[in-house]
């Protein structure tokens, strides 16, 4: 009995996480592309020349 | 009702990969180690998941995925060798069906090692990986610390979670991998963003530790003892006040001595006199007969080699006064992954296993000098995070000298996320080299 619950409580705590992590994840679009350096620099010249 | 919850859990974990394909490699990471299959008595048991999830990863990045600055490293030929010659070996093994039955699992960890590091591409996909792999690990972890704190330990008795000795779930082999991460749970607490850090996240992380620090305590593996010994010894380079952590060191073992089980330190003894102990006289015996074994066939016997073994094992005296014994054992195990190189995949298998494990250890130590001091805060996370996957490899290593996991998948996920990292860095140099003139970046893989 004492068991189970235990393991219950260490599947409910750590599937939580995981799956907060993947709701924020979601969220993120810098999960599937990065601005490099490079770019960023690139754009913030842009975004002044544009001003 | 854990089977509702765990198919829900998974269902939707999968969903979320139609959205973001690359979730599907995460997702497979967390099968893999976790098996939420076999913690479940219906319906999971009955379906190949970790197949579907394992091709639904490749295809999602076969088809969705940037693959433009995908670079294959050094290290991945090395993997894809190993691959290789494993099959030429499983194809002349000495105990075929039962080699067939290993090659099942080895080459789908050896792939997916190969294959991970493709998909790391960003930051946030790195410490999204080693975020699951923390989070997996840290459900079997949490379970085991608990039962050990609540006196459920035992040698081969601690239960976690899991009856059967399968991947992650036998003690000797959790032992080591708990104490293997530690390193990366304490980069994680600093460096993370998913979970930023705050009282929260430091409050999981360092319970967390704790629980994987009394995972050896619970499962009674002596290996467990040896990896602490090492990552304390191993934490010194990574600590800021030295002598304050090796006086705090020293006094939480003094006060945590009392505490433990007396059948915990009676077997930690044996360390010291192995020789008068059964279990460390047979290895040892088993050791030797691998190193002959060697000499006649230096390509190796296929996986599952030791089921031929025979040996005679003598016994030292024992201080409570039992004599000098002689006895014969077979089909031992070879309780070292050395030793399981040698004997299965002979010379070039560990030759090609050891290649694999120092030039990982060499490939971190160069990250870590090069971007140990700094100063752009964008780039603060990478020395530590070569640091903590260095001190978790070092760990793994010693543990492996006494554990036979030389293919265990955890293992090899923590290896693709130090080549993610490598080829990630060498990618971003290559970027910014135009602005800031640095040492052209070489192969770090």
């Amino acid at each position: 009995m004492r068991r189970a619950v235990i393991d219950n409580f260490s599947i409910a705590l750590t599937h939580g996480l995981i799956a907060l992590a993947l709701w924020r994840l979601l969220a993120r679009d810098d999960l599937d592309t990065e601005v490099s350096p490079r770019d960023a620099w690139q754009n913030q010249q842009d975004d002044l020349r544009d001003a | 009702m854990r089977d509702l919850v765990l198919i829900a859990f998974l269902l939707a974990f999968i969903a979320t990969g139609f959205r973001k394909p690359f979730l599907f490699v995460l997702c497979f990471c967390y099968i893999d180690i976790v098996a939420p299959q076999k913690l479940s008595y219906y319906l999971l048991n009955s379906i190949p998941v970790s197949l579907i999830v394992f091709l639904l990863a490749i295809v999602g990045w076969l088809a969705f995925d940037d693959k433009r600055d995908s670079r294959f490293s050094a290290r991945q030929m090395l993997l894809v060798l190993l691959l290789g010659y494993c099959g030429l070996t499983t194809m002349s093994a000495d105990f075929p069906v039962e080699a067939q039955e290993k090659w099942a699992w080895v080459w789908k960890a050896l792939v997916w090692a190969i294959f991970l590091p493709l998909t790391l591409r960003t930051k946030l996909r790195i410490e999204a990986l080693a975020l699951v792999l923390l989070l997996s690990a840290a459900s079997i972890a949490i379970a085991g610390g608990i039962k050990t704190a609540a006196g459920g330990g035992g040698y081969g008795s601690l239960q976690l979670l899991l009856d059967e000795n399968y991947g992650l779930y036998e003690g000797s082999t959790m032992s080591t991998v708990a104490i293997a991460i530690i390193p990366l749970i304490l980069w994680y607490r600093r460096h993370g963003t998913v979970f930023p850090p705050d009282w929260r996240v430091s409050l999981f992380c360092y319970a967390l530790v704790f629980a994987c620090l009394l995972l050896p305590v619970g499962t009674q593996a002596r290996t467990g003892l040896v990896c602490i010994a090492v990552l304390s010894v191993l934490s010194l380079r990574a600590v800021r006040h030295r002598m304050l952590y090796i006086g705090g060191a020293a006094l939480l073992a003094l006060v945590a001595v009392p505490f433990l089980p007396e059948s915990y330190t009676s077997r930690m003894e044996t360390i010291r006199d192995h020789r008068a102990d059964q279990s460390a006289s047979t290895r040892v015996a088993v050791w030797a007969w691998t190193w002959d074994y060697a000499k006649d066939n230096p390509f190796g016997g296929g996986f599952e080699a030791y089921r031929q073994n025979e040996v005679r094992v003598e016994k030292a005296a024992t201080d409570q006064g039992d004599g000098p014994t002689t006895y014969e054992e077979k089909s031992r195990a070879y309780h070292s992954s050395y030793f399981e190189m040698l004997g299965e995949q002979g010379y070039p298998g560990l030759a090609l296993f050891l290649a694999l494990h120092l030039s990982g250890l060499i490939g971190m130590e160069r990250l870590r000098r090069r971007y140990a001091k700094t100063r752009r805060a964008e780039e603060g996370w990478i020395a530590p995070l070569a640091t903590a996957l260095q001190h978790g490899h070092v760990i793994y290593l010693v543990g492996s000298l006494f554990v036979g996991i030389a293919f265990q998948p955890f293992i090899y996920m923590m290896i693709a996320l130090q080549i993610g990292l490598a080829t990630y860095v060498r990618r971003r140099e290559q970027q910014t080299s135009w602005r800031t003139p640095m040492r052209p970046a070489r192969a770090l893989a």
